[in-house]
């Protein structure tokens, strides 16, 4: 199949939409099938540019829902957006956040055929939407298929444009987080995400050391993640790890920790842990209830309670074989999140999506533009090309 | 004089063009309607030919009706259908009879959510006060969403019922 995919942000700035836009188009690739990205690009010249990405322009920097957004608009981006679809002839156009003011909605409006559009946000209050609502209606009613990432960005699109998503999580390179276990001589547990946010609950697990150290007396916790944190001595704080690092320091506990109080959507932290093979312990969040099987491939404990999870982390310490079962439930947990069954299920959604959408039938006197494309690279075939038009007018006229 | 004249010819196309430009988006609306439900449609009568290969008599049973009944009790069949299956899937076998009913079932689903998804875009741009006041829909019938209960079985864990 031929996908088209449009990425909203600029390729060169990390963050989750590129994340996910370029782990499924390579996905995608190793499924076989035919991928382009359309995407903002500020470094076109740079030698890190995937084959398959082809620049729209670089982005203007406006400040949007409370932060600055990189994003990408004009004629000059409209005119290579609709040259992209001309040349890609896409059996499935797959637009990222269309409801941003970038590429997608160019795209959106520019493209015929059969579209599918993926929903990241999870925040209700979208500027565009609110201002724009009933002006973007007629583009955004082209699109066929919506894909919502979580069940916040779910509400979201239910909301905001009274239409249900289905529900695709998130993928996770999965092999990527298979490494080998290092080896160390104390019980360890692990912590990830940003130490200075108190959803993230670091200072439940730092509340319940003492208890816990009661219990397991040479019981080591890593801290990783960026921020600021008032950590007693024994604990050792990594600060931020770089993306690369992440599996080993996952791999090097033999417990994971996630004590999040609240906020969590989908817990992607979780499926990580587990792909690196190390057992979860984690709050009783719905998210984490449903990732976890419902404590059946880690083991829950009650949200915010230190003395349970202390009591939690002892006897999951003191219990090697335990450990053992539920790092074998994890692995086989996290294939349903890995980005070969993620992507097996957006082809599935192409596949409806190209059955459900109406056939676009080809209008004979739409000028042939790739016509024009290759006679403002070539002068010398100026002459000719009008000639072949000329020649179709005649016919058309002839006929009627 | 001239200019109030020049101001009525101008109004007056561009409110032709709004009114054109708006039927036609109907037309089109309508268009993708019927598209998404033939493409529903084609899923459902798969979905049954699967349930029919389990030769569980309440299920085939419930699976002719399904193929048989009209527009109006398309809906209900299809819904005792999915009742019927999701009765008769904890005896069902892993093979590739299972496989298939479990790949039609999630195929009903996407092909549901897309078809009333057309149908919101379609009843919202039909409750238009233009649209009405100027019966641009002509004579075609107000879409109906189709609410099948469709029976995913992707919740269910794999193993436990095998």
């Amino acid at each position: 199949m031929r996908v088209g995919l449009v990425c909203p942000y600029s390729w060169d700035v990390p963050g989750g939409v590129q994340a996910h836009v370029h782990d499924l188009a390579e996905a995608l690739i190793a499924l076989g099938h035919s991928v382009s990205v359309l995407a903002p690009v500020d470094e076109p010249d740079s030698a890190d540019l995937p084959s398959y990405v082809v620049p729209a322009g670089r982005t203007v920097p406006v400040p949007y829902n409370g932060s600055v957004a990189r994003l990408c608009f004009g004629p000059l981006s409209l005119a290579r957006t609709r040259r992209w679809l001309r040349k890609g002839h896409f059996d499935v156009l797959h637009l990222h956040e269309p409801t941003v003011p970038s590429l997608s909605m160019l795209a959106c409006f520019a493209a015929k055929g059969a579209m599918v559009a993926t929903f990241h946000t999870a925040t209700a209050r979208s500027r565009a939407l609110q201002v724009f609502g009933t002006t973007l209606q007629p583009g955004l009613e082209k699109i066929t298929g919506r894909i919502a990432v979580s069940p916040a960005a779910r509400r979201v699109v239910v909301e905001h444009l009274g239409h249900d998503a289905v529900l695709i999580p998130n993928g996770v390179d999965v092999a990527r987080f298979a490494v080998d276990r290092p080896p160390h001589d104390r019980p360890t547990v692990v912590f990830l995400g940003r130490v200075d946010e108190p959803r993230k609950g670091l200072q439940v697990l730092l509340d319940a050391l003492p208890a816990l150290r009661a219990q397991v007396p040479d019981v080591e916790l890593v801290v990783a993640g960026p921020g600021e944190v008032e950590a007693p001595p024994e604990v050792r704080v990594l600060g931020l790890v770089d993306e690369k690092d992440k599996p080993s320091v996952y791999a090097g506990g033999d417990v994971y920790c996630a004590p999040n109080t609240h906020g969590e959507s989908f817990g992607i932290v979780l499926i990580e842990a587990m792909a690196a093979g190390t057992p979860v312990v984690a709050s009783d969040l719905e998210a984490f209830r449903r990732v976890l099987d419902d404590g059946e491939a880690g083991v829950l404990f009650p949200v915010g309670d230190p003395e349970a999870l202390a009591g939690t982390l002892a006897a999951l310490l003191n219990d090697p074989e335990r450990r053992r079962l539920l790092a074998a439930r994890g692995s086989r947990v996290v294939q349903a999140y890995d980005w070969r069954h993620v992507a097996r299920e957006i082809v599935e959604v192409y596949e409806t999506v190209r059955a459900a959408a109406p056939v676009e039938l080809e209008d004979p006197y739409e000028p042939d533009l790739d016509e024009v494309d290759t006679a403002v690279d070539d002068p010398s075939r100026v002459p000719e090309t009008l000639r072949r038009w000329l020649a179709v007018v005649r016919d058309a006229v002839e006929l009627r | 004089m001239t200019t109030a004249v020049a101001w009525c010819v101008v109004v007056i196309i561009v409110v032709s063009i709004y009114i054109t430009w708006t039927a036609g988006r109907l037309d089109r609306m309508h268009a993708r309607v019927d598209a998404a439900w033939a493409a529903l449609d084609a899923q459902l009568v798969r979905r049954s030919a699967a349930a029919r290969a389990l030769s569980v008599p309440s299920v085939t049973r419930a699976a002719d009706a399904a193929l048989d009944a009209g527009p109006v009790e398309r809906q209900d069949r299809e819904n005792d259908l999915s009742r019927e299956l999701r009765a008769a899937w904890p005896a069902v076998e892993a093979g590739p009879t299972r496989d298939e009913l479990e790949a039609a079932a999630s195929r009903v689903a996407l092909a549901r959510s897309f078809h009333n998804g057309a149908v919101t875009n379609a009843r919202a741009l039909r409750r238009n006060r233009l649209a009405r006041l100027l019966h641009l829909a002509g004579r075609r019938e107000m879409p109906e969403f189709f609410d099948v209960d469709e029976a995913d079985f992707s919740d269910e864990e794999p193993g436990a019922l095998t």
